[in-house]
Protein backbone atom coordinates (compact mmCIF):
# COMPACT_ATOMS: atom_id res chain seq x y z
CA UNK A 1 0.00 0.00 0.00
CA UNK A 2 1.55 3.19 -0.75
CA UNK A 3 1.25 6.07 1.13
CA UNK A 4 2.78 8.62 -0.89
CA UNK A 5 2.94 9.70 -4.60
CA UNK A 6 6.64 10.76 -4.92
CA UNK A 7 9.14 7.58 -5.44
CA UNK A 8 12.08 6.85 -3.50
CA UNK A 9 14.83 8.28 -4.13
CA UNK A 10 17.88 5.97 -4.16
CA UNK A 11 20.81 7.94 -2.16
CA UNK A 12 24.44 7.27 -3.13
CA UNK A 13 27.92 7.49 -1.94
CA UNK A 14 29.03 9.19 -4.79
CA UNK A 15 26.71 11.86 -5.58
CA UNK A 16 26.66 13.85 -8.83
CA UNK A 17 28.63 16.59 -7.44
CA UNK A 18 31.56 14.53 -5.73
CA UNK A 19 31.27 12.90 -9.29
CA UNK A 20 31.78 16.69 -11.09
CA UNK A 21 34.04 17.47 -8.41
CA UNK A 22 36.31 14.25 -9.21
CA UNK A 23 35.94 13.95 -12.81
CA UNK A 24 37.11 17.67 -12.80
CA UNK A 25 40.20 17.51 -10.11
CA UNK A 26 41.18 13.94 -12.03
CA UNK A 27 41.51 15.63 -15.00
CA UNK A 28 43.39 18.43 -13.84
CA UNK A 29 45.97 16.45 -12.00
CA UNK A 30 46.13 14.06 -15.40
CA UNK A 31 47.48 16.76 -17.38
CA UNK A 32 49.69 18.21 -14.54
CA UNK A 33 51.33 14.67 -13.88
CA UNK A 34 51.73 14.64 -17.71
CA UNK A 35 53.21 18.05 -17.78
CA UNK A 36 55.61 16.80 -15.16
CA UNK A 37 56.64 13.83 -16.67
CA UNK A 38 57.02 15.52 -19.81
CA UNK A 39 60.14 17.80 -18.36
CA UNK A 40 61.50 14.97 -16.54
CA UNK A 41 62.11 13.23 -19.71
CA UNK A 42 62.96 16.62 -21.66
CA UNK A 43 65.01 17.05 -18.32
CA UNK A 44 66.72 13.45 -19.16
CA UNK A 45 67.10 13.85 -22.97
CA UNK A 46 68.98 16.96 -22.53
CA UNK A 47 71.16 15.56 -20.09
CA UNK A 48 71.81 12.96 -22.69
CA UNK A 49 72.45 15.21 -25.48
CA UNK A 50 74.61 17.28 -23.65
CA UNK A 51 77.02 14.48 -22.60
CA UNK A 52 77.18 13.58 -26.11
CA UNK A 53 78.04 16.85 -27.15
CA UNK A 54 80.70 16.99 -24.60
CA UNK A 55 82.12 13.85 -25.95
CA UNK A 56 82.08 15.64 -29.27
CA UNK A 57 83.51 18.85 -28.68
CA UNK A 58 86.35 16.56 -26.80
CA UNK A 59 86.77 14.29 -29.89
CA UNK A 60 86.81 17.65 -32.07
CA UNK A 61 89.36 19.50 -29.76
CA UNK A 62 91.66 16.27 -29.90
CA UNK A 63 91.45 16.53 -33.79
CA UNK A 64 91.99 20.10 -33.97
CA UNK A 65 94.83 19.95 -31.87
CA UNK A 66 96.19 17.18 -33.84
CA UNK A 67 96.10 19.17 -36.82
CA UNK A 68 97.27 21.87 -35.42
CA UNK A 69 100.22 19.93 -34.74
CA UNK A 70 100.74 18.28 -38.39
CA UNK A 71 100.20 22.27 -39.75
CA UNK A 72 103.32 23.30 -37.51
CA UNK A 73 104.92 20.82 -38.08
CA UNK A 74 104.39 20.48 -42.05
CA UNK A 75 105.67 24.65 -41.65
CA UNK A 76 108.90 23.86 -39.88
CA UNK A 77 109.56 21.34 -42.83
CA UNK A 78 108.87 23.88 -45.42
CA UNK A 79 111.10 26.30 -43.59
CA UNK A 80 113.90 23.83 -43.12
CA UNK A 81 113.89 22.79 -46.95
CA UNK A 82 113.81 26.58 -48.24
CA UNK A 83 116.70 26.67 -45.88
CA UNK A 84 118.44 24.39 -47.26
CA UNK A 85 117.66 24.82 -50.74
CA UNK A 86 118.87 28.21 -50.57
CA UNK A 87 121.46 27.41 -49.04
CA UNK A 88 122.42 24.98 -52.01
CA UNK A 89 121.82 27.69 -54.04
CA UNK A 90 124.15 30.05 -53.06
CA UNK A 91 126.40 27.17 -52.60
CA UNK A 92 126.59 26.91 -56.39
CA UNK A 93 126.33 30.74 -57.32
CA UNK A 94 129.81 31.04 -54.64
CA UNK A 95 131.55 28.31 -56.92
CA UNK A 96 130.00 29.36 -60.16
CA UNK A 97 131.80 32.65 -58.94
CA UNK A 98 135.11 31.13 -57.85
CA UNK A 99 135.34 29.44 -60.98
CA UNK A 100 134.64 33.14 -62.67
CA UNK A 101 137.04 34.47 -60.74
CA UNK A 102 140.46 32.59 -62.10
CA UNK A 103 141.23 33.94 -65.30
CA UNK A 104 142.55 31.39 -67.81
CA UNK A 105 146.34 32.70 -68.13
CA UNK A 106 145.60 30.95 -64.40
CA UNK A 107 145.54 27.18 -64.19
CA UNK A 108 143.97 25.61 -60.59
CA UNK A 109 145.01 22.17 -59.46
CA UNK A 110 143.22 22.00 -56.51
CA UNK A 111 140.66 24.29 -54.75
CA UNK A 112 139.09 23.83 -51.09
CA UNK A 113 135.98 25.62 -50.16
CA UNK A 114 135.77 26.24 -46.34
CA UNK A 115 133.08 28.12 -44.20
CA UNK A 116 135.25 30.91 -43.61
CA UNK A 117 137.88 30.84 -46.47
CA UNK A 118 138.97 29.32 -49.51
CA UNK A 119 142.23 27.73 -50.60
CA UNK A 120 143.98 27.65 -54.16
CA UNK A 121 145.99 25.92 -55.45
CA UNK A 122 147.34 25.89 -59.06
CA UNK A 123 149.97 27.34 -61.73
CA UNK A 124 150.65 31.02 -63.16
CA UNK A 125 153.04 31.99 -65.87
CA UNK A 126 154.52 34.47 -63.52
CA UNK A 127 154.02 36.37 -60.19
CA UNK A 128 152.43 39.75 -61.78
CA UNK A 129 149.74 37.67 -63.56
CA UNK A 130 148.49 35.92 -60.15
CA UNK A 131 149.02 39.47 -58.21
CA UNK A 132 146.95 41.45 -60.89
CA UNK A 133 144.23 38.82 -62.10
CA UNK A 134 143.79 36.21 -59.31
CA UNK A 135 145.17 37.92 -55.75
CA UNK A 136 143.43 41.48 -56.87
CA UNK A 137 139.82 40.14 -56.70
CA UNK A 138 140.38 37.28 -53.96
CA UNK A 139 141.89 40.62 -51.90
CA UNK A 140 138.41 42.72 -52.26
CA UNK A 141 136.49 39.83 -51.04
CA UNK A 142 138.51 37.95 -48.47
CA UNK A 143 139.84 40.19 -45.32
CA UNK A 144 143.17 38.28 -45.22
CA UNK A 145 145.02 36.49 -48.03
CA UNK A 146 148.23 34.89 -47.55
CA UNK A 147 150.10 33.93 -50.85
CA UNK A 148 153.29 31.14 -51.33
CA UNK A 149 155.25 30.53 -54.71
CA UNK A 150 157.41 27.56 -55.46
CA UNK A 151 159.47 27.32 -58.81
CA UNK A 152 157.42 24.84 -61.22
CA UNK A 153 159.94 22.52 -63.72
CA UNK A 154 158.25 24.30 -67.09
CA UNK A 155 159.39 27.41 -65.36
CA UNK A 156 156.38 28.75 -64.24
CA UNK A 157 155.24 29.31 -60.92
CA UNK A 158 153.24 27.04 -58.14
CA UNK A 159 151.11 28.64 -56.28
CA UNK A 160 148.96 27.92 -52.95
CA UNK A 161 146.83 30.95 -52.14
CA UNK A 162 145.05 30.99 -48.31
CA UNK A 163 142.25 33.39 -48.27
CA UNK A 164 139.71 34.08 -44.68
CA UNK A 165 137.18 35.85 -43.64
CA UNK A 166 137.75 37.59 -40.48
CA UNK A 167 134.08 36.69 -39.26
CA UNK A 168 134.80 39.78 -36.52
CA UNK A 169 135.02 41.71 -39.29
CA UNK A 170 132.27 40.65 -40.97
CA UNK A 171 129.93 41.36 -37.82
CA UNK A 172 130.75 44.66 -37.91
CA UNK A 173 130.00 45.13 -41.42
CA UNK A 174 126.88 43.84 -41.39
CA UNK A 175 125.55 43.36 -37.81
CA UNK A 176 122.10 42.86 -38.73
CA UNK A 177 122.79 39.76 -41.15
CA UNK A 178 124.76 38.44 -38.60
CA UNK A 179 122.01 38.92 -35.73
CA UNK A 180 119.62 37.15 -37.97
CA UNK A 181 121.86 34.31 -38.34
CA UNK A 182 122.36 34.35 -34.59
CA UNK A 183 118.41 34.73 -33.93
CA UNK A 184 118.03 31.40 -36.58
CA UNK A 185 120.24 29.18 -34.51
CA UNK A 186 119.11 30.05 -31.51
CA UNK A 187 115.38 29.05 -32.65
CA UNK A 188 116.96 25.74 -33.91
CA UNK B 1 20.10 34.16 10.67
CA UNK B 2 21.25 30.44 10.67
CA UNK B 3 22.76 29.37 7.25
CA UNK B 4 21.85 25.11 7.33
CA UNK B 5 24.74 23.19 5.26
CA UNK B 6 24.27 19.84 4.88
CA UNK B 7 27.48 17.76 6.17
CA UNK B 8 27.48 16.30 2.77
CA UNK B 9 28.18 19.97 1.85
CA UNK B 10 30.89 20.00 4.08
CA UNK B 11 32.55 17.12 3.07
CA UNK B 12 31.94 18.39 -0.44
CA UNK B 13 34.15 21.51 0.44
CA UNK B 14 36.67 20.55 2.33
CA UNK B 15 37.56 17.81 -0.55
CA UNK B 16 37.44 20.63 -2.67
CA UNK B 17 39.68 22.92 -0.54
CA UNK B 18 42.21 19.72 0.31
CA UNK B 19 42.38 18.77 -3.65
CA UNK B 20 42.52 22.71 -4.75
CA UNK B 21 45.41 23.42 -1.89
CA UNK B 22 47.18 19.99 -3.49
CA UNK B 23 47.18 21.17 -7.15
CA UNK B 24 48.20 24.37 -6.08
CA UNK B 25 51.40 23.41 -3.98
CA UNK B 26 51.87 20.85 -6.66
CA UNK B 27 52.33 23.68 -9.09
CA UNK B 28 54.17 26.27 -7.24
CA UNK B 29 56.62 23.44 -5.44
CA UNK B 30 57.54 21.19 -8.30
CA UNK B 31 55.65 21.80 -11.77
CA UNK B 32 56.85 25.98 -11.81
CA UNK B 33 60.61 24.84 -10.90
CA UNK B 34 61.03 22.15 -12.84
CA UNK B 35 59.99 24.14 -15.55
CA UNK B 36 62.42 26.63 -15.16
CA UNK B 37 64.73 24.39 -14.86
CA UNK B 38 63.70 23.06 -18.20
CA UNK B 39 64.33 26.13 -19.78
CA UNK B 40 67.81 26.43 -18.03
CA UNK B 41 68.87 23.33 -19.36
CA UNK B 42 67.57 23.96 -22.76
CA UNK B 43 69.30 27.43 -23.09
CA UNK B 44 72.53 25.32 -22.44
CA UNK B 45 71.77 22.79 -24.01
CA UNK B 46 71.53 25.21 -27.32
CA UNK B 47 74.21 27.02 -26.23
CA UNK B 48 76.73 23.70 -26.21
CA UNK B 49 75.13 22.93 -29.78
CA UNK B 50 76.30 26.14 -30.80
CA UNK B 51 79.63 25.51 -29.61
CA UNK B 52 79.33 22.21 -31.34
CA UNK B 53 78.82 23.67 -34.92
CA UNK B 54 81.74 26.48 -33.99
CA UNK B 55 83.89 23.86 -33.32
CA UNK B 56 82.96 21.73 -36.09
CA UNK B 57 83.13 24.87 -38.53
CA UNK B 58 86.95 25.61 -36.93
CA UNK B 59 87.70 21.84 -37.36
CA UNK B 60 86.25 21.98 -41.22
CA UNK B 61 88.59 25.02 -41.98
CA UNK B 62 91.40 23.69 -39.82
CA UNK B 63 91.40 20.24 -41.96
CA UNK B 64 91.19 22.56 -45.32
CA UNK B 65 94.21 24.01 -44.58
CA UNK B 66 95.89 21.09 -43.56
CA UNK B 67 95.11 19.42 -47.04
CA UNK B 68 95.99 22.09 -48.91
CA UNK B 69 99.28 22.59 -47.30
CA UNK B 70 99.49 18.85 -47.58
CA UNK B 71 99.13 19.06 -51.39
CA UNK B 72 100.92 22.34 -52.24
CA UNK B 73 103.99 20.74 -50.35
CA UNK B 74 103.09 16.77 -50.85
CA UNK B 75 107.18 16.63 -52.22
CA UNK B 76 108.71 18.04 -49.44
CA UNK B 77 106.40 15.67 -47.07
CA UNK B 78 107.69 12.71 -48.73
CA UNK B 79 111.24 14.00 -49.45
CA UNK B 80 111.08 14.40 -45.63
CA UNK B 81 109.22 10.75 -44.78
CA UNK B 82 112.07 8.97 -47.16
CA UNK B 83 114.52 6.72 -45.68
CA UNK B 84 118.07 8.02 -47.05
CA UNK B 85 119.18 5.21 -49.93
CA UNK B 86 122.66 5.06 -51.04
CA UNK B 87 121.92 3.41 -53.93
CA UNK B 88 118.90 5.55 -54.95
CA UNK B 89 120.90 8.33 -54.63
CA UNK B 90 123.94 6.90 -56.92
CA UNK B 91 121.75 6.31 -59.36
CA UNK B 92 119.66 9.12 -59.17
CA UNK B 93 122.62 11.44 -60.16
CA UNK B 94 124.77 9.11 -61.64
CA UNK B 95 124.12 11.12 -64.61
CA UNK B 96 125.76 14.52 -63.31
CA UNK B 97 128.98 12.69 -62.53
CA UNK B 98 131.59 10.04 -64.02
CA UNK B 99 131.91 8.25 -60.57
CA UNK B 100 130.61 8.59 -57.29
CA UNK B 101 130.97 7.12 -54.06
CA UNK B 102 128.88 7.31 -50.85
CA UNK B 103 130.11 6.52 -47.47
CA UNK B 104 127.55 5.31 -44.73
CA UNK B 105 125.74 7.73 -42.98
CA UNK B 106 126.46 8.77 -39.73
CA UNK B 107 123.97 10.00 -37.31
CA UNK B 108 124.11 13.64 -36.13
CA UNK B 109 122.49 15.42 -33.19
CA UNK B 110 118.81 16.04 -34.11
CA UNK B 111 117.82 19.85 -35.52
CA UNK B 112 114.43 20.37 -34.41
CA UNK B 113 112.37 17.31 -34.20
CA UNK B 114 114.52 16.39 -37.21
CA UNK B 115 117.10 13.39 -37.62
CA UNK B 116 120.05 14.36 -39.57
CA UNK B 117 122.81 11.98 -40.55
CA UNK B 118 126.04 12.91 -42.42
CA UNK B 119 127.13 11.37 -45.77
CA UNK B 120 130.46 11.70 -47.28
CA UNK B 121 131.00 11.92 -50.80
CA UNK B 122 133.85 11.58 -53.63
CA UNK B 123 133.04 11.76 -56.75
CA UNK B 124 134.18 13.17 -60.73
CA UNK B 125 133.14 15.16 -62.35
CA UNK B 126 133.80 16.42 -65.84
CA UNK B 127 133.32 20.13 -65.22
CA UNK B 128 132.09 22.38 -62.95
CA UNK B 129 128.70 22.77 -65.24
CA UNK B 130 127.83 19.12 -64.00
CA UNK B 131 128.47 20.14 -60.15
CA UNK B 132 125.88 22.96 -60.60
CA UNK B 133 123.54 20.45 -62.36
CA UNK B 134 123.90 18.36 -59.40
CA UNK B 135 123.20 20.85 -56.61
CA UNK B 136 119.98 21.94 -58.78
CA UNK B 137 118.92 18.12 -59.04
CA UNK B 138 119.14 18.12 -55.19
CA UNK B 139 116.59 20.82 -54.39
CA UNK B 140 114.36 18.75 -56.48
CA UNK B 141 115.06 15.18 -55.26
CA UNK B 142 113.90 12.55 -52.84
CA UNK B 143 115.62 13.52 -50.28
CA UNK B 144 116.25 16.88 -48.06
CA UNK B 145 120.07 17.58 -48.77
CA UNK B 146 122.36 20.32 -47.87
CA UNK B 147 125.74 20.31 -48.87
CA UNK B 148 128.22 21.05 -46.69
CA UNK B 149 131.39 22.86 -46.31
CA UNK B 150 134.27 21.75 -46.83
CA UNK B 151 134.42 21.47 -50.16
CA UNK B 152 137.15 20.03 -52.08
CA UNK B 153 137.62 20.04 -56.13
CA UNK B 154 140.99 18.38 -57.32
CA UNK B 155 142.47 18.41 -60.94
CA UNK B 156 143.21 14.84 -62.07
CA UNK B 157 143.80 14.64 -65.56
CA UNK B 158 140.84 15.67 -67.48
CA UNK B 159 138.71 15.19 -64.75
CA UNK B 160 138.05 16.95 -61.36
CA UNK B 161 137.85 14.50 -58.31
CA UNK B 162 135.45 16.33 -56.03
CA UNK B 163 134.68 15.68 -52.13
CA UNK B 164 132.06 17.08 -50.00
CA UNK B 165 129.90 16.34 -47.03
CA UNK B 166 126.25 16.23 -46.98
CA UNK B 167 123.94 16.68 -44.33
CA UNK B 168 120.16 14.25 -44.87
CA UNK B 169 116.84 15.94 -42.68
CA UNK B 170 114.66 13.38 -42.40
CA UNK B 171 111.70 13.31 -39.97
CA UNK B 172 111.54 10.27 -38.70
CA UNK B 173 113.15 9.52 -35.57
CA UNK B 174 116.03 7.36 -35.58
CA UNK B 175 114.49 4.85 -32.92
CA UNK B 176 111.76 4.21 -36.02
CA UNK B 177 115.04 3.01 -38.03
Amino acid sequence: MKYSYTKVRKKNVFSSELQLLFSFFSITLFMLFLTYLFLVFKDYRFTQNTQEIVKKLAVLEEGINNMKAQITFIEKEVLLCERVNTKNTVLKDSIANLFDLVPQRITLSQASLLKNGLILYGITPNKDIYNFMLQAPLRSIFHKTYSSFYPAPNGWLKFVSTNYIDEDELTLESPAIKKQEEESDDEN
Amino acid sequence: MKINISRQNIYLLSLSIFLFLFVLLFSFLVLIPKGKEYREERNLLNKDRIELRRYQKFSDSTLDKLKQLQSENARIITAFDNSFNSDRFEKHHSSSFTSLNLSKKVALEDVDEFAVYEVNTTSSINSPQSFYEFLDAVNKGDWIIGINFPINFKRDSELITSSFTMKVYNSQKKSDK
